[in-house]
């Protein structure tokens, strides 16, 4: 009896493993595969097609001693994530506040903020690369009318970061639309029993709806880090040449890893950009996560 | 019950991992699919070429090229601009390359270094066609001595001037600028200003083309010479920087952004509707005049030289055919780029879409055709003619990147943080330690 019990049990694990195995076998061949060639690759002076010598930390090395634009792609990096990762966090939680409000037409109000989000892409920093223009650019043109004198934007290196730190603000709707719906799910409870003692609509915002959405503001910050410091596209459509200019303020790291590896086909030394970038952003969410505990705020369950 | 899912499932999964392994499998160069039903050669060809103009006019050569002969049928695959050759790249890496596929030519030499475009020197020295193509072009596809790539088109920046503009600023409309100095005074005299606006300009030289341009103008060489010497802090370039500084200074920001914003939106250029009047631009755009603004009355002549008998020296790209290395069919390939860089093609190619072609022959032929316009025929000659002034600039194989670290030190002249002497001091030390390093190993 007993017997036959366990055969059942192995036979069960076994079809487990084979339901499994497509992941398995796709998580293998697409996803560890190349993480480990890649972190091999790092290694080695791989150009793609003719070399893969072993060279040790040699691209390790010459990225932190000789390589100027590492450094200048770095900080540019840090920079726009350091303004944009909460900028667009407040923006978000500001707007669905503001959003959250029952009023007639609310549903267009929504729909409206929420549209930027579905648009993206090369389309998306066109259009705003006129809006910027300083020239003929809506932006300055609005901003002349109240006599201010606009930036020079995306040609002056000053404005660039900022410009893009900027244009991402309009495509807060994706975060927003979580805020929204979290803050739905405050339970009507707590505010009900906050006006009995007579706060008011500040208070109530500060002290439930903030400490109710955390779990989301949380989520919201780690993948908008990740995300930050993965900025290429903007650069890659926006910058002078696609270089990442004027005068450098544009070179983000992946799109001075993309040079390395695309036009360079110093492919080894991209790859350890990579691995530099991912022990960064690692330890950046390892950081998050150690601190979430102590500001984040899960209803009904233990916070640890 | 058990027996009906050991089956399926282990079937599921044997399959599963053999899909698995072909991931593996470096490209098969049997390939039954290079081959059709009729024995033929199967060729895959790959253009970026997808646009309402360009497509119809390459795909009618492929079909000529297959109706010419019974052995080889090439297929056209459009891949959009900025995949095909990460793509290209990615189907080398992986063994399973296309037959043929359309590159830029200056960095023809470094695909030949990097063992990813192949060596035609085997093809070529069974048959020099070498002598057909402008020198110039021929010379940019060479590693070693070694050619990686056939010359497909070129280009090369002319000057465009509105002929009204000059007759009433009181300049002979046949004599356009023929020195720097000229073009200074030229443009001084065509500015008209009302107030503090600008209602036409003469001439900005950083609208259309690069500083670059202006230095190779200058110098009549590259950056980087073939004994890997770095030639960017000289005499010239420095003379040259402080000239287009002198531009930027004279109409400042607001004017020159507001006017390349305009440019930039290619039917609002200023040039059409005479408020600029010289403007330096590729010979295909000739093409926008005719389209949106086909009353215009103007001239093209050679960039001006930077003093008389210095050279009027242009700057020129393109593009080549060339054999992915690892390629299944090398011999069949090759056939069909000599049919696609003859004369006959290309002529096809040249008059259809107005643009310079590689063949000498059909460049000659084209200029001449009378499917162009006056004017067309006017920019055409001009612009073959001044191809033996046109120079390429193909990437430095110790460098390939070199021009970024050039760039960003510019960029800070006409920002006004950095003299054109410490920029050029600059760029010169980071591109010689860029060399140094990357020829060390």
């Amino acid at each position: 009896m007993a017997k036959t019990k366990s055969a059942m049990r192995r036979k069960e694990t076994m079809y487990g493993y084979i339901f499994v195995m497509p992941w398995i076998i796709g998580f293998l061949a697409f996803t560890a595969g190349p993480l480990l060639f890649s972190l091999f690759a790092s290694f080695t002076n791989y150009n793609i097609t003719s070399q893969m010598d072993f060279v040790g930390t040699e691209n390790y090395q010459g990225l932190f001693t000789e390589d100027g634009l590492f450094w200048t792609s770095l900080w540019n990096t840090l920079y726009y994530v350091l303004f944009s990762v909460p900028l667009t966090t407040i923006g978000a939680i500001f707007l669905s506040a503001l959003l959250n409000q029952d009023v007639p037409g609310i549903r267009v109000f929504r729909t409206l903020y929420y549209l930027p989000a579905v648009l993206s892409g090369v389309g998306v920093y066109l259009l705003w690369m006129q809006l910027l223009d300083p020239g003929t650019g809506m932006i300055n043109l609005v901003l002349g009318w109240f006599g201010i004198d606009g930036p020079n934007w995306l040609f002056d290196p000053a404005w660039t970061k900022p410009s893009l730190i900027f244009m991402k603000l309009w495509s807060v709707g994706g975060a927003m639309l979580l805020y929204l719906a979290s803050m739905q799910g405050v339970s009507k409870t707590l505010y009900e029993a906050a006006e009995i003692d007579g706060a008011n609509t500040f208070r109530k915002f500060f002290h439930i709806t903030l400490p109710m959405i955390t779990p989301v503001i949380f989520f919201d910050v780690v993948t908008s880090l990740i995300g930050g410091f993965q900025i290429f596209q903007e650069a890659y459509v926006m910058s002078s040449n696609g270089e990442g200019g004027p005068a450098n303020s544009l070179l983000f790291y992946n799109l001075y890893m993309w040079r390395q590896a695309f036009e360079n086909f110093n492919m080894g030394y991209a790859m350890a950009m990579s691995w530099i970038l991912f022990i960064i952003v690692f330890i950046l969410t390892m950081i998050n996560l150690k601190l979430a505990p102590r500001w984040v705020h899960y209803e009904g369950g233990d916070n640890r | 019950m058990k027996k009906m899912y050991t089956l399926p499932a282990a079937f599921l999964a044997s399959s599963l991992l053999l899909t698995g392994c072909a991931g593996f499998q470096t490209g098969n160069s049997n390939d039954s699919a290079t081959e059709n039903e009729d024995g033929k050669v199967v060729l895959d060809f790959w253009t970026f070429w997808g646009s309402e103009i360009r497509r119809p006019v390459i795909e009618k050569i492929i079909t000529d090229f297959n109706e010419s002969q019974d052995e080889i049928e090439v297929q056209h695959t459009y891949l959009p601009w900025g995949d095909i050759w990460t793509k290209e790249l990615a189907a080398i890496a992986a063994g399973d390359p296309p037959d043929v596929v359309i590159n830029d030519i200056n960095t023809t030499a470094l695909r030949g270094e990097q063992n990813q475009a192949m060596n035609l020197a085997e093809f070529l020295s069974e048959d020099d066609i070498s002598g057909q193509f402008y020198p110039e072009l021929w010379d940019a596809t060479l590693y070693e001595g070694d050619s990686y790539g056939i010359p497909f088109n070129t280009d090369t920046r002319v000057l465009f001037y509105n002929k009204d503009a000059f007759e009433e600023a009181g300049l002979d409309p046949e004599q356009p600028p023929a020195t720097w100095d000229e073009l200074e005074e030229y443009a001084a005299k065509l500015d008209v200003k009302n107030g503090d606006d600008y209602e036409r300009i003469g001439f900005y030289p950083l609208w259309g083309i690069n500083y670059d341009v202006w230095m190779l103008n200058a110098n009549g060489h590259n950056f980087i010479n073939g004994d890997n010497e770095v030639l960017i802090d000289t005499e010239t370039n420095l003379e040259t920087l402080e000239w287009l500084k002198g531009w930027k200074d004279k109409y400042g920001d607001d004017v020159i952004n507001s006017y390349k914003a305009q440019i930039d939106s290619q039917q609002g250029n200023p040039f059409f509707n005479g408020s600029l009047g010289m403007y330096v631009s590729a010979p295909t755009f000739y093409t926008q005049i005719r389209d949106y603004a086909d009353d215009l009355n103007f001239g093209v002549a050679k960039l001006p030289e930077m003093e008389p008998g210095n050279g009027h020296t242009s700057w020129g790209g393109g593009f080549v055919a060339e054999i992915p290395a690892g390629a299944s069919n090398p011999e069949a390939s090759y056939e069909f780029i000599k049919y696609l860089t003859g004369a006959e093609a290309q002529e096809y190619w040249a008059v259809q879409n107005f643009d310079n072609v590689a063949n000498i022959e059909a460049a000659e032929n084209a200029a001449e055709s009378d499917e162009f316009t006056e004017d067309g025929t006017m920019v055409y000659s001009m612009a073959t003619e001044y191809m033996r002034d046109t120079l390429l600039t193909p990437v430095p194989v110790s460098a390939p990147d070199f021009m970024g670290s050039v760039n960003p030190k510019i960029d800070e002249v006409f920002l006004g943080s950095k003299t054109p002497k410490q920029a050029l001091e600059e760029a010169q030390a980071d591109v010689e330690s860029l060399v140094e390093k990357n020829t060390r190993e």
